[in-house]
């Protein structure tokens, strides 16, 4: 699979989730490395042709907000920090089948429970793997996808 | 005429996302229940009537492959519209799960209106 046409088929799906399921929409593709500060990374495997990972990563802000509006959580109510990062899973949920019902619509795949990590090495531009990164009305947004076996830490304790 | 709908997803963010969003979209659903897999809406089939199923595929104990292959084994249960709503969009999966009894299919992401298009249709509400 082409990477432009992976890389058309995540912009597309990050889009499209983000507007109908979340209420959101993304305000333009970013690029440089991630900024350092508190964030919720998910990650998720997919079996198919081909397998694969993929990683989600949101500035902490840009997951409160998310789950929010995904649950409709009035303005100023609390939400704890198990449903954001529930939502943030189900999240990446949606953008890793998006994108794979895109490239793979013929075929058939299966994906793994998402699960959330410490930190993601690989989200970093890598040859490898294709990324993308978006400005959020209250963060950022970074999806990294590539073939073959996730090199992801295990899942460690952290705040979500 | 308002409806009896069970959700079954084994995440609770999405089972009240899809109760939302089932309001959201006007259509009427008197009575809303929930089960996070296959076997817990069995379970629950047994005391409560519904008039409409949604329900996931990828579900820890009982997936919604399995969940429908058993409903359509029940006499009873199997004249009950089950929607699936699912990420995987592919062919394949589509009609793995239109051949176990699917009456409809939503792929995530979705919006309002197409879910309630969908549980009108399969309902058979007539339009408007």
């Amino acid at each position: 699979m082409g990477e432009i046409v992976f890389r058309q088929a995540l912009r597309d799906s990050v889009d499209e989730v983000l507007e109908k399921m979340f209420f959101a929409e993304t305000l333009g593709e970013l690029s440089g490395p991630d900024e350092a500060g508190e964030a919720i990374t998910v990650e998720l495997t997919f079996q198919g042709e081909p397998s694969g990972w993929m990683c989600l990563r949101l500035t902490a802000d840009a997951a409160r907000e998310i789950a929010v509006d995904f649950l409709g959580i009035e303005d100023g109510a609390e939400i704890s920090n198990d449903r954001i990062s529930e939502v943030v899973r189900e999240l990446a949920n949606m953008i890793c089948g998006s994108v794979l019902s895109r490239v793979e619509s013929a075929a058939t795949f299966r994906l793994g429970v998402p699960r959330i990590v410490a930190c993601c090495e690989q989200c970093t531009e890598s040859p490898r793997n294709t990324c993308y990164r978006a400005q959020l009305s209250h963060g950022r947004l970074t999806v990294n996808i590539g073939a073959g076996t996730t090199k992801c830490p295990q899942p460690v304790q952290s705040a979500y | 005429m308002a409806y009896r709908v069970l959700i079954v997803d084994d995440s609770p963010a999405m089972r009240t996302f899809v109760r939302r969003v089932i309001d959201i979209s006007g259509f009427e659903m008197s009575n809303c229940f929930e089960a996070s897999n296959g076997g817990e809406a069995l379970d629950l089939l047994r005391h409560e009537w519904v008039d409409a199923i949604l329900t996931d595929i990828n579900m820890p104990e009982m997936d919604g492959q399995e969940f429908l292959r058993r409903l359509s084994e029940d006499e009873v249960l199997r004249s009950i519209p089950a929607i699936v709503i699912s990420t995987d969009a592919t062919m394949h999966r589509i009609a793995v799960m239109t051949s176990l009894g699917a009456r409809g299919y939503v792929t995530k992401p979705f919006l309002p209106e197409t879910l309630r298009a969908e549980l009108e249709r399969t309902l058979g509400v007539p339009c408007g």
